[in-house]
């Protein structure tokens, strides 16, 4: 296994990493040396998160369930990841994160359409849905003390082996003490991901699957140790 | 063409035909009870297939090994038999299946996930317990053991077995009739319960013939007390679970009565069989059995201060009383007649428009096999419990058992028995074999029924 990667994504030239750690230390307002600058939490996914896929047919709406989201996140350990904010500092915010999602965990209810689904996805290939985090950044504005904190993020989405780029925006809410909620919402075309809406042919005839799904998730994750480098 | 309209097209004489039979027949005040069936299932199979060993190659592995290829999550990868010929008879149904003499060789095959037991019930213990041991899936049919000592040996081994499906062979509790008939029952809708009756016709000697004697003793291990449940044992377990199940108790006492009427060879085992089960609320089930007169074959009836009700075949009807109260739905349910009493179907979808004018002796509203629903659950509830143990322990560690319990806990299963219920059906089944072995009365004692 890789070790887990700490720090800034490939693209970034360290010099432009500096830079951007000194930056940070400056908006923050923050007198820590340069050497915490560079510490990220991690936060590593638990059990009891949720995703939601909400899709269209020509017979009625369906919605299928799953309750395992794998993976971690890691947040520039400075970061103010506090609700109690009056406004969020305006600027890239240096983290990192790999989720997935296994695709046979996400249920219809119905022991057919989860065949159905299992197949048009080609799960035993691609057992697996990967979202890959390359940049997050605050909403800037006026934040609301109390309310989930609110970023863009953009990211690379892997469904069906097709990797996409996604940018969608998400809440994070930290809770429980080490805890941390990320929700957010996104449409999905399953042809961009090189999947046939499937067409089954189920009790009342032939039924259509709309192309474009809503894909909403709450990804519960939890600080397990603190990564310096 | 296929289009989502074609199943509300009807013909207009049928509709006709239909309305007027079901007007007339509410004139009379009759009503059948039944629940909607799901399409058969492709013979393509799905992803989620299970690679499934039959263990035991009789009539009943034979049957099992014909349903398993009949459904989209079933595959039968390999055959256990000790009898050659019963192994290659069994090939030809599942010609790629891997064949073993030993089940101990199948068991240890990691590819095979889950297995279906199928030997007479005195082979069972060794073969049950050795496959949980295994940590495969077992579907064990019943009675789950010919001893109580053997079937609670097995009851232990399922109810510490990981995580693995057990599922006792009580296939009516997988039923999707059951299922309509069962809240049905519960809430009242024949009234309340007054008494149960069943019944299992048949003129059959129950006896294989070989030409090998030493085969034919083996093959004829139901008419020897030594290793036959007896017919309430082997074949009565399945309705007076069902019994059981819907009454929500156990019976408190059992007396039976068996003779040899007809078949009167070397056989140990009462071809005519009759038991009254004693449950509280003074509510009582008589059981008969036969193999020497197939009169009215086989039913089952709970009667209730409103109505009968009669399950029959994977069917249902109800026969009410003048003066049950209007229940609605029954005006516009299929009748059918029973000499000089009217069935109102109890069907889920008896009161569609679609259903009218067809006569539901003729059209099967479930088009499979009872043992169809009972492995159709098994293996999709086999295939969801190993996935979403992977899938946790692959995202979150195994360090939590709580965690994953209730994680196990949020699946959503398809309704199967549990060991539990498998190991009362046979606790009671065999004890009720012992009152009419001993033309006696036996008291159930709570702790025959602790595992």
């Amino acid at each position: 296994m890789k070790p887990p990667r700490l720090l800034l994504p490939n693209t970034i030239a360290p010099a432009i990493a500096i830079v951007l750690a000194l930056t940070l230390a400056i908006a923050l307002g923050s007198a820590a040396p340069s050497a915490s600058a560079e510490t990220l939490t991690r936060y590593q996914a638990t059990p009891a998160s949720k995703v939601t896929v909400h899709g269209t047919s020509t017979i009625h709406d369906w919605k299928m369930e799953g309750k395992i989201i794998g993976g971690h996140f890691e947040i520039d350990s400075n970061y103010p990841l506090e609700t109690s904010a009056g406004k969020l500092p305006n600027l890239k915010v240096r983290s990192s994160a790999e989720v997935s999602i296994p695709v046979q965990s996400i249920k219809s209810g119905t022991k057919r359409m989860d065949e159905v689904m299992l197949e048009a996805m080609k799960q035993p290939e691609f057992p697996k849905i990967t979202f890959k985090l390359t940049e997050l950044s605050p909403r800037t504005g006026e934040h609301k003390p109390g309310d989930p904190l609110e970023f863009v993020s953009k990211g690379e989405l892997t469904i069906g082996g097709v990797t996409r780029p996604v940018e969608m925006t998400v809440t994070m809410e930290k809770f429980e003490g080490n805890k941390l909620k990320v929700v957010g919402t996104t449409p999905i075309k399953m042809t961009n991901h090189g999947i046939k809406p499937p067409a089954p042919n189920i009790a009342l005839g032939l039924i259509k699957v709309g192309d474009e799904v809503k894909v909403s998730f709450e990804w519960i994750t939890a600080r397990k140790m603190e990564a310096a480098k | 063409m296929n289009t989502p309209l074609e199943p509300f097209d009807f013909n207009r004489r049928e509709f006709l035909r239909g309305g007027s039979v079901a007007s007339l027949a509410a004139l009379f005040g009759m009503v059948q009870t039944a629940a909607q069936d799901a399409k058969p299932a492709e013979a393509e199979k799905a992803v989620t297939v299970t690679n499934t060993g039959v263990i035991g190659l009789g009539t009943r592995g034979r049957e099992a090994v014909t349903v398993l290829g009949s459904l989209s999550n079933g595959r039968v990868s390999a055959l256990c038999d000790h009898y050659p010929s019963a192994l290659k008879r069994a090939g030809t149904a599942a010609p790629k299946a891997k064949q073993y003499k030993d089940y101990r060789q199948l068991l240890a095959d990691t590819e095979i996930t889950a297995v279906v037991i199928a030997t007479p019930p005195h082979q069972h213990r060794d073969i049950a317990v050795a496959a949980l041991a295994a940590g495969k899936h077992v579907y064990l049919e019943v009675p789950m053991a010919a001893t109580l000592e053997d079937a609670r040996a097995i009851a232990q081994a399922a109810r510490d077995a990981g995580k693995v499906v057990f599922q006792p062979g009580l296939q009516e509790r997988s039923h999707p009739q059951s299922h309509f008939l069962l809240p049905f029952i519960r809430s009242g809708g024949a009234g309340r319960t007054i008494k149960a009756r069943t019944q299992w016709h048949r003129k059959t000697s129950w006896r294989a013939s070989s030409p090998n004697p030493e085969r034919e003793k083996e093959l004829n291990w139901k008419l020897y007390r030594e290793t036959s449940p007896g017919l309430v044992g082997e074949l009565g377990i399945h309705p007076i679970d069902t019994i059981n199940w819907f009454l929500g108790q156990r019976p408190k006492s059992v007396m039976g009565f068996g003779s040899i009427q007809q078949w009167k060879d070397d056989r140990q085992t009462a071809d005519t069989v009759q038991c009254i089960y004693e449950y509280s609320n003074d509510i009582h089930l008589s059981q008969e059995l036969t193999l020497t007169n197939s009169f009215d074959s086989e039913y089952t009836m709970i009667y209730g201060t409103d109505a009968a009700v009669m399950m029959r075949e994977n069917r249902a009807w109800m026969f009410k009383e003048s003066d049950a109260p209007l229940l609605g739905w029954e005006v516009y349910a299929r009748k059918d007649s029973f000499y000089k009493d009217l069935g109102i179907a109890l069907v889920a979808n008896a009161t569609k428009i679609g259903a009218q004018g067809k006569n539901p002796m003729e059209e099967a509203p479930y088009p499979n096999p009872p043992l169809f629903y009972a492995l159709e659950s098994f293996l999709f509830n086999a295939h969801e419990l190993t996935t979403g143990t992977k899938d946790f322990i692959e995202n979150f560690g195994a360090d939590d058992p709580k965690a994953l319990a209730d994680h196990l806990a949020t699946l959503k299963l398809l309704p199967a028995p549990k060991w539990k219920d498998g190991f009362e059906a046979t606790v009671v089944a065999l004890t009720a074999n012992e009152a009419v072995v001993g033309g006696k009365k036996i008291l159930f004692q709570d702790e025959w029924f602790h595992v």
